[in-house]
């Protein structure tokens, strides 16, 4: 058996760097679901038939030859698509960077840096991570007011630059993990024993990640080889079709269809995976959870329950729509749950240590 | 830390740095002309299909779709590394607690890093030239990365204690 470096007055919550990172990642985590959910709810689906809409427009304007209406219906698109995008793009990063918060706060004593190095890195890396998703967020609204360059805004530059910052310190800790690692006497986990509920969110985990795996290696496999008609042949039948003064429904329910599909599965595949990866890296903060063993139990299997289930409902979308959006968005509500119990359960950890003289 | 786990944990830090850099270069350098680009040559399709030239519409949708093709791909390979770092350190932290023979765990967790960078590589290399070499090697990664997984997630349940 190897020893553990970490107990639960030595490990998680026991530097300021490790909290900072701890509780800053929880932050990221809870902030990108709540923004994943309300983007679901309100913009996702009227986004999309609003797209839906302009491109049917366009097709219309083909037959009488206006091209000024196209492109303006286009640049319509190309709002709705930012829109969308960024909010995607704000919940992704959001959640991931928060993850990855959470782990290095895990690792923090294995890192070879002095405890006011780590602090430092500990700050950059969740202001930047912070800035990043709202900046990314904020793109579609600030557009390129006030911009000192021309093709992108300030919003999109303040993303890049903080994103930047994110990855010079992922760099830093990394050499301060090669820095552990050579030094003498680099053994034992950093781990404590998970626990009862511990040891079901991992193993749940585990089987979400094994199952996204073999979703995204299926659905792969059949983009490629089997789907048909694909992207590219919908749309140039749009265009004949149109051109030759024909009606288009045909191909834009052939087209919606498609991208319904597309979307469903993609969102499928990420959030098995996204899941299982929250379901292990909760796992790995139980030991310092401070709640009585019966409801870490009961919180560990609202978080299992809700991580399977919010997969499951996307992909249900196909056969009861909005009904199984709405199941998958109340999975996620209780996911959100789940993660504030712990981190109220963290919280009172804090106090426990502070008291027995454990943070440095 | 035993070796399986410093093999997962470094890998996975590792990943994540690339990911994060390329992420940076690509939101300043590709993302935005790319997305322009798209858009324009879609738009392109519509108004040249609006001039009776479905040749021309056609040429424009072609290069729509071949845009659309990399973003994707781009995207796959920037948002798949990210994953698989992540993925990697959370093995990692308990890939010595696996029920397995410290042999077995070691040559899990190498197998496990190795796919992690061979799968996301052969999907950036989709992107160019090289595409049929990078559908081989997103191949390779992505079964070596499913057995890996496999492998871990049975030993979880081997284990009866997983930590410490």
């Amino acid at each position: 058996m190897t020893s553990t470096l970490a107990d639960t007055n030595t490990g998680l919550l026991s530097t300021r760097a490790s909290r900072l990172f701890a509780f800053g990642g929880i932050f990221l985590i809870v902030a990108g679901m709540l923004l994943g959910d309300v983007f679901a709810i309100f913009i996702l689906h009227p986004n999309n038939a609003r797209i839906g809409e302009n491109m049917y427009a366009a097709a219309m304007a083909i037959p009488s030859g206006d091209a000024d209406a196209i492109l303006r219906y286009f640049q319509e698109i190309g709002g709705f698509l930012e829109n969308r995008g960024t909010k995607v793009a704000a919940h992704t990063h959001a959640v991931a960077i928060g993850y990855l918060a959470v782990l290095f706060a895990i690792l923090q004593p294995v890192i070879g840096w002095s405890a006011e190095a780590k602090l430092r890195l500990a700050w950059t890396f969740v202001l930047s991570a912070t800035i990043l998703p709202f900046a990314i967020f904020t793109i579609h609204y600030a557009g390129l007011a006030f911009s000192p360059v021309s093709f992108i805004g300030w919003a999109s530059i303040v993303a890049d630059i903080v994103g930047l910052l994110a990855a010079v310190v992922v760099v830093l800790q990394l050499v301060g993990l090669w820095r552990y690692f050579r030094s003498a006497g680099a053994t034992g986990s950093v781990l404590p024993a998970l626990g009862a509920p511990g040891r079901l969110l991992l193993t749940g985990g585990g089987l979400l990640l094994l199952g996204g795996f073999f979703y995204g290696a299926a659905y792969a496999a059949y983009i490629e080889n089997l789907l048909d008609p694909g992207e590219l042949e919908i749309l140039r039948n749009i265009v004949s079709n149109a051109a030759a003064g024909q009606s288009v429904d045909a191909d834009f329910g052939a087209f919606g269809g498609l991208l319904a599909f597309q979307g469903i599965h993609r969102a499928t595949h990420a959030h098995v995976n996204t899941m299982g990866l929250l379901l292990m890296v909760f796992a790995f903060v139980q030991p310092y959870v401070f709640l009585s063993e019966v409801w870490k139990k009961r919180w560990a299997r609202v978080l299992v329950i809700a991580s399977f289930a919010l997969p499951v409902c996307i992909v249900l979308e196909f056969r009861f729509g909005l009904i199984a959006g709405g199941a998958a968005d109340i999975s996620g509500a209780l996911a959100i749950a789940a993660i504030l119990a712990f981190l109220f359960g963290l919280v009172r950890q804090t106090g426990v240590q502070d008291n027995a003289g454990g943070q440095s | 830390m035993n070796r399986e786990n410093r093999i997962l944990i470094l890998s996975g830090v590792g990943l994540l740095a690339l990911t994060m850099f390329f992420g940076f270069w690509y939101a300043v350098f590709d993302e935005h002309q790319t997305l322009n680009a798209m858009g324009y040559s879609l738009a392109t399709g519509f108004v040249e299909a609006a001039g009776s030239n479905i040749d021309g519409a056609y040429q424009a949708l072609d290069q729509y779709a071949a845009l659309a093709r990399e973003y994707r791909q781009e995207i796959h390979f920037h948002g798949h590394f990210a994953f698989l770092g992540l993925t990697l350190i959370s093995f990692g932290l308990i890939a010595h607690t696996l029920g397995y023979s410290e042999r077995l765990r070691v040559n899990a967790a190498s197998l496990m890093a190795m796919s992690a960078f061979l799968f996301p590589f052969g999907v950036f290399l989709q992107t160019g030239s090289l595409h049929e070499a990078g559908k081989i090697l997103a191949v390779l990664g992505s079964v070596g990365l499913v057995i890996a997984i496999l492998v871990m997630v049975i030993g979880i349940m081997r284990s009866a204690e997983t930590t410490g």
